[in-house]
């Protein structure tokens, strides 16, 4: 397919964009991770109350779609903060972003938790190391290591949700390329453009995650085969 | 208490320990003095791995004392902390860390609970791993390993702390038969050399041959105690020749 | 919070036909995306890479592919072209529903896929094996004993990808589709409350992906009575706690790490 000068230029609008997604994509992910280590682990403690307040909020936060939680921030967050700031679209998707995804990253990490076997704790105590040591050394590697292709899949779902961001008003690679359809009536060529970045950065992450798997999982791999 | 009998190696006086509204230790005494083999048996649900489990305080007892090495088990994080340091532990499920090569599983504690430097850590690690003959498998992973190499990772990693009493919780329990023999020969060298151990196993050649009395437990007491001669060959209450002639066909 | 009841409740109507149009798009997308994905499923597994090859490019591309673009793509994109757009299903194509649904079905059989596979291919081999030595035929095998269990190791991941796509039918909004959201949307643009139809449309979703949650347990309850037996024997006396019950009510099952939301 040829390209005209001025579709090149709208390739151009499109590549700036992309770097906007990324950065959408990179932050928004980059907080989800902290705020879900943090929150998954806060809620492990055994208390009754945060127990109950973190399974009605997550069961909340997982009922409903992304793109409410980004429009309710864009629209609703200047109300809700009572009119004293107007929110960016950047600043509305991001904060969605982070709320939505904080919780599937926790809920991540609990389960990584719960699936590192008693025997470690046991082991651990049996050896007179403090629990400080434990955790750094035995416990979060091996959380890691079970988390670790759940956070790859949390990553490639933020990535993809950074597009959803567009409908409040982003100019991200995919507003660009509905701009770009639009103005030189190509849909095809731009949509799919837009869709190959998104599908070649999951084949990428795919790759790199194969590869981070592989090490994080040294000695654990064998058992496998 | 008289200022002239050597202390204890371990004094458990009255220990009572509830699950809920289950009873499973029933104030139990029992004294291990220095250098002695006890071996428990009983059947599943007895206590007898509970038991072992409250010494080094994996579980909290509810009443009752237990004193290791002079040091009183109780809530005391330090103190919980010292016991632990003069008392290993063998589970049956090895529990070695898995992303750990073996030679890391061995230095951990040293370095963590003892501060130890990696150099040194890491000559002590050999030392033992070489004692328990697995020495040249030091740069492999646990599972990589066969269970019974597993089983011989776990003592020397135990072994790295130099502890005074070691307990084993049904070290062969989950070993294929043929590994068996090997984690009982490390067992025997280490008796053999004065260790202090108690021992939770249905293996009765091993008892026979190393304990210096045997402890019999059902329903989560302790039935008898004797010495293994005559633990085997003239046992004094119906439950435990029930559970010998069960064991021993 | 600005949440005006007496608007909550005028906008209900709307917005239940609008729930309606969200859960039309989710059934026909279920039905629509199996049978995609049956077909790829079997091609991605052939032992030919002239099928394998193609059924992988096709989960990579629509796998990858955010729904949002799909809509675009094939509401607008698919309409440029000639092919399409004189060709004998341009009725199909020319409607915003169908586009939707066929957009969300590529979508969803592009997971499904490996969900598929995975399922199939955790069946144990000796199972297989076994069967065969009891001379049932490969067919019967397949029939009776490696996809009825593969159906029973994929339920979790096929309730963890349905719910998702539910949530991700939002989108359909914008090829002019109008699901839940869109009602929000307009109920906003007239009104300019944003938070009173944006947390009805929440409740609504909220309500239906835990009826779905609800109905998926069931069947995995039904399905999986097997693990149910085993799970019992392990599980310790003192473990019973309060967790359970509270997990069951909202809908709230441990992460399943291999695909989520």
């Amino acid at each position: 397919m040829l390209i005209s000068a001025s579709e090149a230029g709208y390739f151009q609008q499109l590549a700036r964009g992309a770097v906007i997604t990324m950065e959408l994509a990179v932050s928004g992910y980059i907080l989800a991770l902290i705020g879900g280590a943090v929150v998954g682990l806060v809620t492990l403690l055994p208390n009754r109350a945060i127990q109950a307040v973190w399974r009605v909020y997550a069961s909340i936060v997982m009922g409903v779609p992304s793109l409410l939680v980004i429009f309710l921030f864009y629209y609703g967050g200047g109300t809700l903060l009572g009119g004293i700031i107007d929110i960016t679209p950047f600043e509305a998707g991001l904060t969605a972003l982070v709320v939505v995804y904080t919780v599937y990253v926790a809920e991540l990490v609990r389960g990584a938790m719960r699936n590192v076997p008693r025997g470690q704790f046991e082991a651990t105590a049996a050896l007179a190391i403090r629990p400080v040591g434990a955790w750094l050394h035995v416990i979060m590697p091996q959380v890691v290591r079970l988390a670790l292709p759940g956070l790859v899949n949390i990553w490639m779902i933020v990535l993809k949700d950074t597009a959803l961001v567009s409908l409040a008003g982003l100019n991200d690679l995919v507003s660009h390329a509905k701009t770009a359809a639009g103005a030189t009536k190509e849909p095809f060529i731009f949509f799919i453009a837009a869709a190959l970045f998104f599908v070649v950065f999951s084949a990428v992450t795919l790759r790199f995650s194969a590869r981070l798997e592989a090490r994080f999982g040294r000695g654990l791999a064998v058992a496998k085969a | 208490m008289s200022g002239t009998a050597p202390l204890p190696a371990i004094m458990i006086a009255g220990l009572d320990k509830f699950y809920g509204g289950f009873h499973a230790l029933k104030h139990i005494d029992l004294e291990v003095r220095r250098g002695e083999k006890i071996v428990v048996c009983g059947p599943s649900g007895s206590g007898k791995s509970t038991l072992i489990r409250c010494i080094n305080r994996l579980e909290p007892h509810d009443s009752g004392r237990i004193v290791v090495n002079g040091i009183d088990v109780n809530d005391a994080s330090s103190n919980i902390q010292d016991v632990r340091r003069e008392v290993g532990m063998v589970f049956q499920s090895f529990n070695l860390f898995p992303h750990l090569t073996i030679l890391e599983n061995c230095m951990l504690a040293p370095r963590l609970a003892l501060g130890m430097k990696k150099a040194e850590a890491e000559r002590l690690a050999q030392r033992f791993l070489d004692r328990v003959h697995i020495g040249e498998q030091a740069a492999k992973f646990p599972a990589q390993l066969s269970g019974g190499q597993q089983q011989r990772v776990a003592i020397a990693r135990a072994l790295c702390m130099e502890p005074r009493i070691m307990l084993f919780d049904e070290p062969t329990s989950s070993l294929d038969p043929e590994m068996i023999k090997e984690v009982l020969e490390v067992m025997e060298e280490l008796a053999d050399d004065g260790m202090t151990m108690i021992c939770v196993t249905h293996e009765m050649g091993f008892a026979r041959r190393v304990a210096s009395r045997c402890v019999f437990m059902d329903q989560g007491e302790i039935v008898e105690i004797a010495e293994a001669a005559a633990f085997f060959e003239a046992p004094r209450s119906d439950r435990l020749r029930a559970f010998l002639s069960q064991i021993l066909h | 919070m600005p949440f005006d009841p007496s608007l909550a409740w005028d906008s209900l109507p709307r917005m239940l036909f609008g729930l309606a149009n969200t859960v039309g798009i989710t059934a026909l997308t279920l039905v629509l995306g199996l049978a995609m994905a049956i077909p790829v499923t079997l091609a991605r597994m052939s032992p030919r890479r002239i099928f394998r090859l193609p059924a992988a490019w096709f989960v990579m591309f629509f796998r990858g592919t955010p729904a949002l673009i799909l809509m675009y793509l094939v509401y607008y994109g698919l309409a440029q072209l000639p092919s399409i757009h004189d060709g004998p299903l341009w009725p199909i194509f020319a409607n915003a529903f169908a586009c939707a649904v066929i957009g969300l079905a590529l979508n969803h059989a592009s997971y499904l896929v490996e969900i598929l596979r995975g399922g199939l291919e955790a069946v144990p081999a000796g199972l297989v094996e076994a069967s065969a030595a009891l001379g049932i035929s490969p067919r019967q095998t397949y029939q009776w004993v490696r996809l009825p269990l593969a159906m029973r190791y994929a339920l979790k991941a096929y309730q963890n990808e349905v719910i998702g796509f539910t949530k991700g039918t939002a989108v359909v909004g914008v090829i002019t589709v109008v699901d839940l959201t869109a009602t929000a949307n307009e109920v906003f643009e007239r009104t300019y409350d944003p938070v009173t139809p944006m947390l009805t449309a929440a409740v609504l979703y909220w309500c239906l992906i835990n009826l779905m949650r609800i109905g998926f347990e069931f069947a995995d309850r039904r399905l999986n009575r097997h693990l149910a037996a085993e799970e019992q024997r392990r599980r310790k006396p003192v473990a019973a706690s309060l967790q359970p019950a509270l997990a069951r009510w909202t809908g709230l099952a441990a992460p399943n790490t291999e695909r989520a939301l």
